[in-house]
């Protein structure tokens, strides 16, 4: 394992200490939302529509109310007609409005005494319903006459990305090459179901569940139920695993709303199908793409028209497909998502949103085109990826107003850009070559890869061959900014940081205390973390699209930086009668830095010096980010690049994995067992794509038929292969905390494309997915001939 | 009705159809976590006189006059995985943590010196969907070696 630099010059950055929440993860105490009761709770339960799309006429609740223990029933007509935004458009729409948009979509709710009760009395609910003709693809949602889904249209605004002359880049083309791909809908199939919990204190809420982004859940709920944001307030508590599933949810909206009409605490918990079926999974994603090359190898264009599903609810235009930039030194191309709105349940970003699909035709058309050439997959990759320094080809939010301007005046803008980060609009640091060629050699790639399409062993039925893909996704997206931090350090030196971050399991509430005890130089037993309390923790956007080390932890660190600096200056004054700038903390002691062992006071003797101090300050002090982040300044990206080898029964079809090694550079490693962990992690859900996941909807509800994991297949233990490897790579961001970056999504997108690539090198066709038995035979068959 | 819960001697009155799960989880045996609800997840599991079930499709009167034993309750071998489990960083998120520890305290029973592939089999009627699979066969193998060197 390469670490990115020298672990002895950090007390905390790039140890592998235990998370913070192991203890009460190992011994079932940590609190889940489906843990937590309170006094005088009532239970609720949701009342669903059977139908793809349909009007609702009337809610009878006559039946209901009058069951024992029955507290009482919220309809549409209860409820603001306000439309809540899930952030980056993945919900949009009024949290009941009398029109149901998927089977499954919520139409009313029930409160009662118990949980059962709930249900028994949801069932007991009679909706009368007009029925509506249903739009189950993107593809009739576009058809002349389509019903609408939506108000606003079924279809989104095409977001396009475009780069170099097209028409030249098909001229000079040698060879052009075709792929389409019908990316199924993959559930994040979370394990934990969550749950949430409202209870009004007069004309104010407070909520309980388990989300990844406590400040746009604070947000929605103020917009779904029509009050002001300081109305609200967030208790985020973990969630099981999420993968997007839990940012802001219509069900946390409905039980805010049901306890309010009912005037008691309300607790929705939901069970796995409707976790399964009614929340949110990965859009169905249909890519269809060219590209061409010349003899010599040059890529002299890149064409994608991909066009996904946005469910009921989703409202996204673009997939942030920053696998283009990855692909980025191909001369010409363009790159088209169409987006649509359909009645099955709402689709939006799981993780890795758009480079696992997208990125996999991408990757799909480049081997395609590497073969025809017969070039190694390793180096047509090094050949033709983006370096540190080059330009992004797709720059989010390329079309508002202020980033066209930044770009077309670069040099005024590279002027407000402090010197020591990166030229705006081009990668600022890390790229996929050195993981590459550190992973090949590693692998023993250049022994194991004997050519496309040709398996390294044969037996009987059995082949084997290897596979190498690569992946790249944001460090959160350049235009969010806004995220924020406190640091509050007490009277007796102990140190809680407020900085408002997912807890599923990515062990954002462990790394964030790393990097700020290290900027802050306490031990890191010294400072606590508060990550869910929206009263507490300044607006953020959450753990999502790998923000959380890259942005968050900038915010962090910043925030630790200006509480220092306040207690330098304390000490420097009432202490040490010097410039602050002459002192340091280092193991929770101020001392000069020339002579750190000479006088030394533990933080808590410099702020009880203030209680005297004729000034008058307060003897907490509160450090808060002084730095911007400004949105679109620097460029971030992660990588990674995975090997594979698989073995192939052409007999069966069935596939296994044999060997594994998934590297990653991700800038500056600050825990390496947390991004061991969110390496394997992303590399074994990506493999369950690529072999097994798929979504199946009813042909005429549209309704989610395997709403389970007895019908959904996940990889198991033994699926994963034992050899399995990490290797980081060496790059070191001048913007991220101590060089860092993000980390979690760039490595569910490279197993898609290697273990597609390596099937196709054991029995010689591209096989659609997910890649079952029944899919390997039914290509084996297409191809006409067992191959070899 | 009667068991021994917790090497304690119990009595619990259920209701006529609830699930073990339910029935432990309202003691507050909140390591009794609760997913799928269907039997294939693992994470509901716990020891019924030394055998893993997943709580979630027992009634809890199939209980009765068993022993039960879940992640709370104080023993070496689950102090020793859960330790390795810390150790090794066997989970991310955590909620499929004390089905898998428990789950492995079963299997080492009956087999002290596993191989590898060994506990890898041994853990697949459980789901870790954050993939913390090779992290969890670690764990296994360490608390493996830590319980045969203290035997
Ligand atoms: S909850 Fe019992 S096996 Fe999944
Ligand atoms: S740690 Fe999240 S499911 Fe296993």
């Amino acid at each position: 394992m390469t670490i990115s630099f020298d672990p002895t010059e950090h007390d905390h950055v790039g140890k592998p200490l235990p998370v913070r929440d192991a203890r009460e993860k190992v011994s079932g105490r940590l609190r889940y939302a489906n843990d937590l009761a309170l006094a005088g709770m009532v239970h609720g339960a949701l009342v669903r529509s059977p139908h793809a799309h349909a009007k609702v006429l009337r809610v009878d609740a006559t039946e209901a109310l009058a069951l024992p223990g029955v507290v009482g029933v919220l309809t549409h007509e209860d409820t603001p007609r306000t439309v809540w935004d899930g952030c980056w458009f993945n919900y949009r729409g009024p949290a009941l409005d009398g029109h149901a948009r998927f089977a499954g979509d919520e139409v009313a709710a029930v409160a009662a005494t118990t949980p059962e009760i709930a249900r028994a009395a949801a069932a007991l609910i009679r909706v009368e319903y007009e029925v509506l003709p249903a739009v189950l693809t993107a593809e009739a949602a576009g058809a002349t006459g389509a019903e609408p889904v939506r108000d606003e249209g079924n279809l989104r605004e095409p977001y396009v990305a475009e780069w170099g002359d097209l028409a030249a880049g098909e001229a000079e083309a040698d060879h052009i090459l075709h792929a389409v791909i019908d990316h199924p809908s993959q559930q994040m199939a979370t394990i934990g179901r969550n749950a949430c919990l409202a209870d009004w204190e007069g004309d104010r809420v407070t909520v309980w569940t388990g989300s990844q982004t406590p400040s746009e859940l604070k947000t929605g709920l103020a917009m779904a139920l029509d009050i002001p944001q300081s109305k609200v307030r967030v208790q985020a508590l973990p969630t099981g695993s999420s993968f997007g599933q839990w940012w802001s949810n219509n069900f946390m909206m409905i039980t805010a709303l049901l306890a309010r009409k009912i005037g008691r605490p309300v607790k929705i918990e939901l069970s796995n199908a409707e976790c399964f079926a009614t929340v949110k999974r990965r859009h169905k994603e249909l890519s269809t793409g060219r590209i061409g090359v010349t003899e010599d190898g040059r890529i002299t264009f890149l064409e994608i028209d991909h066009v996904m599903d946005n469910g009921g609810y989703g409202f996204k235009n673009d997939v942030g497909f920053f696998c283009v930039d990855n692909w980025g030194r191909a001369e010409s191309g363009r790159c088209t998502v169409r987006a649509a709105s359909t009645n099955l349940v709402t689709a939006g970003c799981m993780r890795g949103v758009g480079d696992v699909t997208l990125g996999n035709c991408v990757e799909r058309l480049c081997d395609m085109a590497a073969e025809r050439l017969g070039l190694d997959p390793v180096e047509f990759r090094l050949s033709h990826q983006l370096r540190t320094g080059e330009p992004l080809r797709h720059i989010m939010g390329h079309d508002v107003p202020e980033v066209a301007q930044a770009r077309s005046d670069s040099k005024a803008f590279r002027a407000k850009v402090p010197a020591d980060w990166p030229e705006p609009f081009v990668l600022s640091s890390g790229s996929t070559a050195e993981i590459l060629r550190e992973g090949a050699a590693a692998f023993g790639w250049d022994q194991r890869f004997v050519g496309w399409g040709k398996p390294n062993h044969c037996d009987g039925e059995i082949r084997r061959a290897v596979g190498v893909g690569t992946g790249i996704h944001c460090c959160g997206v350049e235009l969010e900014g806004g995220t924020a931090a406190t640091v509050r350090v007490n009277p007796d030196g102990s140190v809680k940081l407020h900085a408002s971050v997912g807890r599923h399991g990515s062990g954002a509430e462990t790394t964030q205390v790393q990097v700020a005890a290290e900027a802050l130089g306490v031990t890191w037993d010294m400072i606590e973390m508060e990550t869910g309390d929206t009263d507490s923790c300044p607006w953020s956007h959450g753990s999502i699209a790998s923000n959380t080390m890259y942005r968050t932890g900038f915010a962090t660190v910043s925030a630790a930086k200006d509480a220092k600096r306040q207690i330098l200056e304390v000490a420097a004054r009432n202490l040490f009668n010097c410039d602050p700038d002459d002192l340091d903390i280092r193991q929770n002691l101020v001392h000069r830095r020339t002579r750190p062992d000479n006088e030394r006071y533990t933080i808590a003797e410099v702020l009880n010096a203030v209680r005297s101090d004729a000034l008058g300050q307060f003897s907490t002090v509160i450090g808060r980010p002084t730095e911007a982040m400004p949105p679109s300044t620097t460029f971030a990206r992660h990588f990674a690049a995975h090997f594979v080898e698989v073995e192939a029964d052409v007999g069966t079809g069935e596939i296994r994995l044999l060997d594994y090694l998934a590297c990653q550079d991700s800038g500056t490693v600050v825990n390496p067992h947390v991004l061991m962990n969110q390496v394997i992690g992303g590399a074994i859900c990506g493999a369950g794509f690529a072999l097994h996941e798929e979504l199946h909807f009813h042909p005429e509800t549209g309704a989610v038929m395997n709403d389970g994991f007895l019908d959904y297949k996940v990889l198991r233990s033994a699926d994963f292969p034992a050899r399995t490897q990490v290797i980081f790579g060496n790059s070191h961001d001048s913007v991220g905390p101590y060089g860092a970056r993000g980390a979690g999504e760039a490595p569910i997108a490279a197993p898609v494309p290697a273990i597609c690539q390596a099937v196709f090198n054991a029995i010689g066709c591209w096989v659609d997915l997910p890649m079952t038995p029944e899919r390997v035979i039914a290509a084996l068959d297409r191809l006409g001939h067992t191959p070899h | 009705m009667r068991l021994t819960l917790n090497r304690r001697e119990t009595e619990l009155t259920p209701a006529p159809l609830e699930r073990l799960s339910d029935t432990l989880r309202a003691q507050g045996l909140t390591g009794v976590r609760v997913s799928c609800s269907e039997g294939e997840c693992g994470s509901c599991t716990v020891l019924i006189d030394g055998r893993p079930v997943t709580s979630c499709l027992m009634l809890a009167a199939q209980a009765e006059g068993t022993s039960v034993e879940t992640i709370e309750c104080d023993d070496p071998a689950t102090a020793a995985l859960q330790q390795a489990f810390i150790e090794e960083q066997g989970f991310q998120c955590g909620f499929c943590t004390a089905g898998f520890i428990l789950t492995a305290r079963a299997f080492l029973a009956r087999t002290p010196d596993p191989s590898e592939d060994e506990v890898r089999e041994a853990l697949s009627g459980s789901i870790c969907r954050c993939g913390a699979y090779p992290f969890i066969t670690r764990a296994v193998l360490k608390a493996a070696a830590s319980l045969r060197g203290a035997a």
